[in-house]
């Protein structure tokens, strides 16, 4: 320590605001050390200067005019609030415009989608058109088939049709009154019968009755006429009881069917 | 409250109780005032200059975030008198740039200025602000480090070499 100088050390020295050891250490060598020992001295009357030194004071006007600045930042301060509560009435009307574009977004979306949605129900209504067509040629050409199963499938595809055209129950009669198939005819009678209010429906059945040969046809056929009471079918069922023929349960089923008529 | 800490205080204040701002202001208007008096000279400048730090303290509480507020204060200080002299230096370009008007210019007449002032005038300005806010504002050297954005080690490096050309200059003239 003793050729260290502590030079470095001797403002804090004075300040006193050393270690312990290190102050006592400089102390030491301050004693040894003429050099060291000047400058701290000289240091000291710095010091001293610097500690006398008159220390420049404010005048009052500087606190008046600080509190008065307070005083305006705390009125400022309850104006804050009623700033916010303007700036959430402005946001209230920001939701407003918000709600109203968008629930001008969905008007235009929903006019959008009715106006396809007619458009396409067009479209639909159209292509139903064209498949019904398309499905009286195939049921019309597939009756006409030389296959009885064929025959059936066609005269089958009458499900289809809610109002079947002349055309189809003009081709469905001829099925009734001319196919040589049992099973043909029988399906071409259930179709028919399905639709027994047309005024051609009741005279081919009327027509089928006199020339029917196959019994659960025929008793198909007198059920349908007694549920409608078509008078003019008197005529062919009195027929039917007169004729040898004439399986014995058709002619019961006359029987008991004729009186209902009226 | 008179006991609190600078710094809990300023966080109290920044949460929005301002009447704490007087306890910080009785605290540190005084030391503020006089660092700006004794860098500029100017006693109506300096108290011009300390009424709009505090104005700042007002209007900027809530950016404030829990470091030294003696060294947040006195950066504010600091900025205030820089750009106080960069504007009149835009107004009088024959100033030079950030010297400050040393206090011996003043009309008041050099007679009232000590020896000390007289050898404070002497050293440069960033010499000059060290000591006054080490030595008479009573700055302590971690605090320095972040007004000034150095370290405490070599602020205190700095201000030891300061302190000695500073006591040459003023025994010299003794």
């Amino acid at each position: 320590m003793e050729k260290n100088h502590v030079l470095e050390l001797i403002p804090e020295y004075l300040d006193g605001v050393l270690p312990v050891e290190i102050q006592k250490q400089v102390e030491e060598h301050l004693l040894k050390c003429p050099k060291c020992q000047k400058e701290m001295e000289e240091m000291k009357l710095l010091f001293n200067a610097l500690d006398t030194e008159v220390v420049a004071v404010p005048s009052d006007r500087l606190k008046a005019k600080f509190e008065e600045a307070l005083e305006a930042e705390k009125e400022n301060m309850g104006q804050v609030v009623s700033l916010t509560s303007r700036k959430r009435s402005n946001w209230a009307s920001n939701l407003l415009k918000v709600a109203a574009s968008i629930a001008l977004l969905v008007a235009a979306f929903q006019m959008g989608s009715l106006f396809q949605q007619q458009k396409v129900d067009e479209n639909i209504s159209v292509l139903k058109d064209e498949t019904l067509q398309m499905k009286q040629t195939a049921m019309l050409s597939l009756m006409e088939n030389q296959s009885a199963s064929k025959r059936i499938q066609g005269v089958n595809y009458i499900d289809e049709f809610e109002h079947p055209d002349e055309a189809i129950i003009k081709a469905l009669a001829n099925r009734l009154l001319n196919d040589e198939n049992d099973n043909v005819r029988l399906t071409a009678f259930e179709a028919l019968s399905k639709f027994t209010s047309s005024e051609t429906v009741k005279n081919v059945f009327i027509d089928a009755l006199g020339q029917e040969k196959n019994p659960s046809i025929q008793i198909g056929i007198i059920e349908e006429l007694v549920k409608i009471q078509e008078k003019k079918a008197i005529d062919p069922m009195k027929k039917l009881l007169d004729e040898e023929e004439t399986q014995p349960f058709v002619k019961e089923q006359i029987k008991t069917g004729l009186p209902k008529i009226i | 409250m008179e006991t609190l800490s600078d710094e809990i205080l300023m966080q109290k204040v920044a949460e929005g109780n301002l009447d704490l701002l007087k306890v910080l202001f009785d605290r540190h208007h005084k030391h503020v005032y006089h660092f700006l008096y004794k860098m500029s000279g100017d006693s109506m400048l300096s108290e011009d200059l300390t009424q709009d730090v505090f104005y700042k303290l007002i209007k900027y509480r809530s950016s404030y975030k829990n470091g030294s507020f003696v060294s947040w204060l006195f950066t504010i200080a600091r900025n205030n008198l820089k750009s106080h002299f960069t504007r009149n230096q835009r107004h009088h370009e024959d100033l030079g740039v950030l010297e400050y008007t040393s206090v011996e210019n003043e009309s008041e007449g050099a007679e009232d200025h000590s020896q000390l002032q007289h050898a404070l005038n002497q050293l440069d300005v960033e010499d000059r602000e060290l000591i006054i806010l080490n030595r008479f504002e009573d700055i302590r050297y971690e605090e320095l480090a972040e007004i000034l954005g150095s370290t405490p080690g070599a602020v205190k490096t700095k201000v030891c070499r300061v302190l000695k050309k500073l006591k040459k200059i003023y025994l010299e003239n003794i």
